[in-house]
């Protein structure tokens, strides 16, 4: 029972069904099954690991620079996709090719650095939340949510290409449609 | 193909015919009001699956008469006193938006009828959820007055039901017009099942699913009323039937068209339970239509591995046999 | 329309950012719900866009990808602040409604990818002129969209109350946005596909078969 609020909880505040932060990338991701569910678990990493590094920049910026956030968000992302490219060229090389196009596509998008602000946000208001655990565990939340929304597109990848659709709505227009509807769902729940 | 066509136009007929039982109850509860709202719907629908069709270079033909189903089912999900700008809105949206944008009746993903209540829902939900008391019938262009929330809201927030089992059998309580005549549902239920009109697994499942949540966790103190009322409101039974069932979203096999019912009954009757939220299941359903589709890429897969396996079974024999007769021939 | 011509005055119709690539649509779902958002957004966007990929060309060429690509990150997070802080004096309510949109305009994919796909494959006039070609092309679809939902959902035009006497109030949630967004997109590639009147143009590269 609690498992099934948990999950309906996780799905209400999923960043792509109801903020649709990061639609542009699971699009540019949605040329192929594999790419969504490679990008989808890349930018899981970006966010869990950026939202640590948020935690310490929220923690060290006074109030008066918070115009530089961005800027300073921009480059703990900028360092993790420098060491995420070197970590994967030294540890397997053979699969580097392969692997790279998805961290270059989840390193800078709305998907990553929206839910550092989004976190940042949250804790500013609440107070309780301004913990580092609590930084990392909404960041790998929003990371997992990335993934639901992913697979939710994946299984309907054939169909929203097929022939059968109309050629004006075919691919992308029709996801976009499809995920609203889901999101239409998702927020008659609330 | 042909057959196939046939079957796909008796399904609708069956489906047609048990929706029109139950417009039949709805006018008998609320009068002419339902009648025109039903007939606004599937005029509308008609128009705009024609239209439609036609910006996508397809014919209309019989098979396409599905879209006056779904528009009926639309219809008996509202309030007999439903706003007909709402009616003909909602119906636009499930034709087009929920149906012919993903390529109509050929590549169905949605249920067209669940997709647009849920829209109702969201921009126009208190006109959604007030009704008229059974027997107190509103002209055509009569504004309704006396507007009452549903049995199903007044179970869900104090778990009581002040209606004796006869009159839930009948309908005669506050609610969507057509969908909560419970006997005839029943009938209908066993009708379709039997004729193949509509997945048995997905009705089983969902029935099996909510039935079995309302046993282990009661929402009130008697588990067999609990299970009762569960079914009975909510329009777990009339959604079970014709929108979780239906067979053009829900699993081809029964195995796993169980499964996702039984998702659905769960997880629907949780939301009931937790959060009070009124007719949960037709939000669940569309929810879980990635599951659906999920079981049906899994069919797909297993029938194309199962037609690789008899192929090469085949080729085995045949090869066998053309190696008996080579040595027999060199014998 | 030859493909220089294409290339650059295409952002408009022809190649529009939101309605064909898809691109900084998190914006337009979310806050493309009133023409002051709108006109919000579209003052930020062309702002720390059309700056951003200036300053940008004159990051040597020589350098490797990952490196560039951090290197227009930062200044169009850099260009963000000036841009913010005028914003506040324009729009002071609109900053609060758009929220945390706002900075992440700054690393919209125009900036970050199209920059080396497309921009600085261009000579500098014809890459200013394409990308100012592409801002308009969002702007367009950016107002378009805040007048239509603000007149559905709202049953205003710029906060003035107009006659429209059923509201679809989810209009104006996320959802109304991806739905109308997609809607929207289908109707454009419709219309595009009339006028090309070669249907094969319509990017309908995904096409896979059911079978």
């Amino acid at each position: 029972m609690f498992l099934i609020n948990d999950l309906i909880t996780l799905l209400a505040a999923n960043l792509i069904l109801s903020q649709a932060l990061g639609t542009s990338t699971i699009f540019i991701a949605a040329g192929s099954r594999k790419n969504l569910v490679g990008t989808a678990c890349v930018i899981t990493l970006f966010t869990t690991i950026g939202s640590a590094a948020a935690y310490l920049i929220d923690a060290e910026l006074p109030a008066s620079f918070s115009d530089l956030r961005l800027l300073f968000y921009t480059l703990i992302i900028g360092i993790l996709y420098i060491l995420l490219l070197t970590a994967v060229y030294y540890v397997g090389r053979s699969y580097f090719e392969d692997f790279r196009k998805y961290i270059h596509v989840s390193a800078f998008n709305c998907a990553v650095m929206g839910t550092l602000f989004t976190i940042s946000k949250r804790a500013s208001m609440d107070s309780s939340l301004f913990e580092l655990g609590g930084y990392v565990s909404a960041g790998f939340e929003a990371g997992i949510g990335f993934i639901i929304a992913a697979l939710i597109l994946t299984v309907a990848y054939r169909k929203l290409n097929s022939a059968k659709v109309p050629a004006a709505f075919r691919g992308f227009p029709a996801m976009l449609v499809y995920l609203g509807i889901i999101s239409m769902a998702v927020y008659s729940l609330k | 193909m042909l057959k196939k066509a046939r079957k796909e136009r008796l399904i609708w007929l069956d489906i047609m015919i048990t929706l029109l039982t139950l417009e039949l109850m709805s006018y008998f509860y609320y009068g002419i009001r339902s009648v025109v709202l039903a007939g606004v719907c599937v005029i509308t629908a008609v128009i705009a699956e024609i239209v439609s069709l036609r910006m996508m270079k397809r014919r209309f033909t019989a098979d396409d008469l599905t879209c006056t189903s779904d528009a009926m089912i639309l219809a008996l999900m509202f309030p007999a006193v439903m706003d007909y700008k709402i009616a003909v809105i909602a119906v636009l949206f499930a034709i087009i938006a929920a149906k012919n944008v993903f390529g109509g009746r050929l590549n169905m993903i949605f249920s067209p009828a669940a997709a647009a209540y849920i829209f109702v829902l969201t921009s126009w939900g208190h006109q959604l959820l007030q009704y008229t008391e059974p027997h107190v019938k509103t002209g055509i262009f009569e504004k309704p007055t006396g507007l009452v929330n549903s049995a199903s809201h007044t179970f869900n927030m104090t778990g009581n039901v002040d209606h004796t089992d006869f009159e839930l059998l009948l309908g005669n309580f506050s609610g969507p017009c057509g969908s909560v005549s419970i006997l005839l549902l029943v009938v209908a239920a066993v009708v379709l099942i039997f004729r193949r009109s509509i997945s048995a697994g997905a009705f089983i499942g969902t029935v099996f699913g909510t039935g079995f949540f309302a046993c282990v966790t009661p929402m009130i103190s008697s588990r067999a009323d609990s299970f009762k009322y569960s079914l009975v409101m909510n329009m777990v039974l009339f959604s079970a039937i014709y929108i979780v069932s239906d067979i053009r979203i829900a699993p081809k096999r029964n195995y796993y068209a169980f499964f996702y019912g039984l998702f659905i009954g769960v997880i629907s009757y949780v939301l009931v339970l937790t959060m009070a939220k009124e007719n949960a299941i037709v939000i669940v359903s569309v929810l879980f239509t990635p599951i659906a589709l999920g079981f049906k890429n899994l069919e797909k897969r297993i029938e194309k591995a199962a037609s690789e396996h008899t192929s090469e079974k085949d080729n085995e024999a045949s090869e066998s046999v053309t190696a008996g007769k080579e040595m027999t021939e060199g014998e | 329309m030859n493909s220089r011509k294409k290339n650059l005055f295409g952002g408009i119709l022809h190649d529009n950012i939101v309605l064909s690539g898809l691109m900084v649509i998190s914006p337009v779902i979310i806050c493309g719900d009133t023409l002051k958002n709108a006109m919000a957004l579209i003052y930020a966007f062309s702002a720390i866009t059309f700056l951003s990929v200036l300053i940008s060309s004159f990051v040597p060429k020589k350098l490797p990808y990952t490196a560039k690509i951090i290197i227009y990150a930062l200044i169009s997070a850099a260009v963000y602040v000036p841009v913010k802080l005028a914003a506040e004096e324009f729009y002071p309510d609109s900053i609060e409604r758009i929220g945390i949109y706002y900075p992440l305009l700054a690393v919209n994919s125009l900036i970050v990818f199209q920059t080396e796909a497309k921009f600085f494959k261009m000579k500098k006039l014809d890459m200013m002129i394409s990308l100012i070609f592409c801002i308009i092309g969002f702007d367009a679809v950016m107002l378009l969209t805040g007048f239509l939902r603000e007149l559905f959902a709202y049953g205003t035009i710029n906060s003035k109350i107009v006659d429209v006497n059923t509201l679809i109030s989810g209009l104006s949630q996320p959802f109304g946005g991806f739905i109308f967004l997609g809607l929207m997109c289908g109707v454009y590639r419709f219309i595009r596909s009339l006028v090309s009147k070669d249907h094969r143009q319509v990017r309908s590269e995904a096409s896979v078969s059911d079978k």
